[in-house]
């Protein structure tokens, strides 16, 4: 097992070199000035010519980029230029936000989705069923923005239940986590639904159901672990990207996470921040997809890694 | 449902404490009511609040509540003493101000306010070394010298008539000098800016929101009234909206433009069209060699009576602009009304008929999000030129970082033949907006992408660019804008409003006319 992961960690090596190197490549083909953004319109040409000086972006590409891997093996990610701080700073201070929506509404769409599907996969035809479909086809289709903004004029400025916006408030984080749920919620039904279906059908639990076990046993016990990989897969995915912050929801929402860090940094060319953030996502992913592999041991026990 | 129970609590307790701040607040005999907290909500998360580097008035304002300069401006845009006791000695060569300062004066962290402090302010801004500064035309200054403690003397490097109004700019604001050293902060870069203004920089979480507390011992004769001021970061303008609405800010900048209306119209909200210096135009390339009929001063005319600004102020601005008559807007210093490009289609068709142009084709950028309604303002522009017979190609669009790339380079590479643009001078001289006209800041040397130049023009400018005599220097300029206005560098469309809705429980919110708001000395109602 230790051997597995350490093989696994090595191996990811390369992948995370690659990505850093593809996205110091990509941030610079961007069209745009960084200077001239960094410094505003009515900047004087010697301002420019000093903020990119003191960017070091008057060096020649491969001049940067060797400056930039160098510090990135003393873990070292650079300054943000457009705030000035240090990018792992930057990171940091955003990631509990980020973390903070992507576990709670993970949780929501775990618990709900699941049940939910695998209710729908035992009434299968029924009214229930319909019902439940549709739900999913509700979450995986309404876009996220307009979805937030109706929550937000139902529940913030009807009713005052929650705020509209922003993290100060102890309550701030139900509203985006909801809306965030709603999609992972349908693609988890779905996916439950689904692999539940295959299952039921399946020699072992009509046999689990001949032996007289009571259909709760049955559901959970038999059928629905051995339904669980996929969904555990879907899981993991979903998570990954929801690391990388929900832009859209974070923007809806006001709230100060990793997603809002990135479209910033972006649309002001913050070439640190950029590829700090992306680094980071894909150093999550990679850790996400380890834990699922690793998840389908603990869930399917004829899983061995050796 | 322990946890929720819990939750449940948790919420009323912070409604009772919220309670308990409103109730809390006081009335001074006769004068504003004070205490409490004032939420206001800016788009923008502000990149640093280090005066020297600032490029935006949304942060600008913010540091502008917490660090004073030596002149200010007022709600109608005239320059006024802040720091300074008075307006400055100039000498007769225009190259020496002596400036007069307040005296008593201290930092919210008790350094007395001297010569010797805003020598300093002045200096960081001017080193190179000072993280991302940008001392702009404050460039000119050659030496500060304090002459005694409460006696600044300033150098020019040449003579620069709009000087005293150039230290109106928040990158001229003057930190406490024992500031540079503490709470993070470095000579070269501060994070935690302290001044002497009406409210101190409390804590920040970066995207969030920005805390101030008000400054107790402010020297001013108007007083902080609000315990603490909350600037909450919302970049949604609908999100913005949705949070005054709610209840969950006091006051907020842009609002979507189309629900001004109904916002005016909510009789728990007032709505303050603020004035701003901004003008936006369509900018022509009047040395443009893929549409060379662009060059023919009769075609560019033709383009502006070919557009009703009136209809698109009226109907995709909702009211909330005002159509240029000059190549700048009235809050400047050197404004004069220099005509009008009444719309007039036929005559936009005979003219180009005229000039050979009818049915010439034409290349029309403009940004996405950067003004309000912006690419909205470009196609209603794009369908008034195809109405005269002309074919646009476009708008092409594009965010503003990489529109800016194309748009801001020299002539030989133009990626447009018109481009949207806004231009707001950062003081309110007309000298900053004559940029816009000046063969000299053609790019890499500036932004002026019309690549027009006119030597009657260009000799007015830089004659009122050192001209001491006020009166003059206001001629000059309208002379000049006379003389661009008729060449049409531009289609020139409109100088658009800067709209804040605030709360009927708040008063004295104001504005300057340059975009930023003012909530320094706003009271509970």
């Amino acid at each position: 097992m230790l051997t597995y992961i350490a093989r696994r960690v090595l191996v990811s090596i390369p992948t995370v070199f690659g990505v850093a190197t593809v996205i110091f490549l990509l941030v610079r083909l961007l069209p745009g000035d960084p200077a001239r953004v960094i410094a505003g319109v009515l900047a004087t040409p010697e301002d420019v010519d000093r903020i990119r000086h003191q960017f070091g972006l008057d060096q020649p590409l491969y001049v940067q980029y060797v400056t930039y891997i160098a510090h990135l093996l003393t873990g070292d990610l650079g300054i943000s230029t457009r705030t000035g701080e240090p990018v792992t700073q930057e990171i940091f201070s955003r990631l509990p936000y980020t973390m903070e929506l992507a576990v709670v509404s993970t949780v929501i769409a775990v618990t709900v989705g699941v049940t939910i599907g695998v209710l729908a996969a035992t009434r299968r035809g029924t009214v229930l069923d319909l019902l439940i479909s549709s739900l999913a086809v509700f979450g995986l289709s309404m876009p996220v923005y307009w979805l937030g903004l109706m929550l937000i004029i139902v529940l913030a400025i009807d009713i005052h239940a929650f705020p509209a916006a922003g993290a100060q408030d102890p309550l701030g984080f139900v509203l985006p986590s909801v809306t965030l749920a709603l999609f992972s919620l349908a693609l988890v039904a779905r996916q439950s639904r689904s692999a539940m279906l295959e299952v039921l059908n399946q020699d072992f639990v009509r046999t689990a159901r001949a032996k007289g076990a009571p259909l709760r046993t049955v559901l959970v016990k038999h059928a629905l672990r051995n339904a669980l990989l996929p969904v555990v897969t879907v899981i993991g995915l979903q998570f990954g990207a929801l690391i990388g912050g929900a832009v859209l929801t974070e923007t809806v929402f006001s709230w100060p996470g990793v997603g809002r860090l990135l479209v910033d940094s972006i649309f002001s060319r913050d070439y640190p921040v950029v590829q700090g953030v992306v680094l980071m996502l894909a150093v999550s992913f990679i850790f996400v997809n380890l834990l699922v592999d690793l998840l389908y041991a603990y869930v399917d026990p004829r899983i061995r890694y050796s | 449902m322990a946890i929720r129970k819990l939750a449940f609590l948790v919420v009323l307790g912070v409604v009772a404490a919220a309670c308990g701040t409103s109730s809390g607040t006081g009335q001074t005999s006769g004068g504003p009511k004070h205490g409490g907290t004032l939420t206001v909500a800016i788009g923008i998360d502000p990149d640093t609040l280090d005066p020297a580097a600032q490029t935006t008035t949304t942060a600008s304002q913010i540091v502008d509540m917490v660090v004073e300069r030596l002149y200010t401006l007022d709600s109608n845009g005239a320059t006024q003493p802040q720091l300074a006791s008075d307006v400055p000695k100039t000498s007769s060569d225009g190259l020496t101000y002596t400036i007069p300062l307040r005296t008593g004066v201290k930092f919210s962290d008790g350094t007395p306010f001297n010569a010797a402090a805003a020598k300093q302010g002045l200096d960081r801004l001017l080193n190179p070394g000072t993280f991302k500064t940008q001392p702009g035309v404050l460039s000119v200054i050659d030496t500060v010298t304090a002459t005694d403690d409460k006696t600044l003397t300033i150098k020019l490097k040449s003579p620069f008539a709009p000087f005293v109004a150039a230290l109106t700019q928040t990158n001229s604001a003057i930190l406490s000098p024992a500031s540079l050293t503490v709470q993070g902060n470095t000579a070269a870069q501060v994070k935690v800016p302290i001044g002497t203004g009406p409210y101190t920089y409390k804590d920040r979480v970066a995207g969030d929101h920005i805390t101030l507390a008000a400054n107790k011992d402010y020297w001013g004769s108007q007083k902080p009234n609000y315990d603490t001021q909350v600037i909450k970061i919302v970049p949604d303008d609908p999100s913005r909206e949705a949070l005054i609405r709610s209840g969950g800010a006091d006051v907020i900048v842009a609002p979507p433009l189309s629900d001004l209306p109904a916002l005016a119209s909510d009789s728990s909200l007032k709505v303050l069209k603020a004035k701003s210096d901004r003008t936006l135009q369509i900018i022509i390339d009047t040395v443009d060699t893929n549409q060379p009929l662009l060059q023919k001063v009769e075609v560019r005319q033709a383009l502006n009576y070919a557009v009703n600004k009136d209809e698109i102020v009226k109907n995709v601005m909702f009211g909330n602009a005002v159509v240029l008559d000059a190549p700048m807007s009235k809050t400047l210093f050197g404004y004069c009304s220099v005509g009008s490009y009444a719309f007039d289609p036929n005559k936009a068709k005979s003219m180009l008929q005229a000039a050979g142009a009818s049915g010439m084709t034409v290349k029309l950028g403009s940004p996405t999000g950067r003004y309000p309604q912006d690419i909205k303002v470009a196609t209603a522009v794009a369908s008034y030129l195809h109405d005269v017979g002309i074919t646009v190609q476009g708008p092409q669009t594009s965010d503003w970082p990489t529109y800016l790339g194309h748009v801001n380079v020299p002539p030989a590479q133009a990626a447009f033949d018109m481009h949207f643009l806004g231009w707001a001078p950062a003081y309110l001289d007309a000298s900053q907006q004559f940029e816009q006209f000046r063969p000299d800041r053609i790019p890499p040397k500036g932004l002026e992408t019309s690549y027009y130049s006119n030597p009657t023009v260009t000799d007015l400018v830089v004659k009122a660019g050192s001209e001491v005599d006020q009166q003059k220097r206001k001629d000059q300029y309208c002379q000049a804008a006379k003389q661009v206005w008729n060449d049409a560098p531009w289609i020139f469309l409109y100088n658009q409003s800067f709209p804040i809705v605030y709360s009927a429980k708040v008063t004295g919110v104001g504005a300057f006319p340059n975009e930023k708001f003012d909530t320094r000395f706003a009271s509970p109602a």
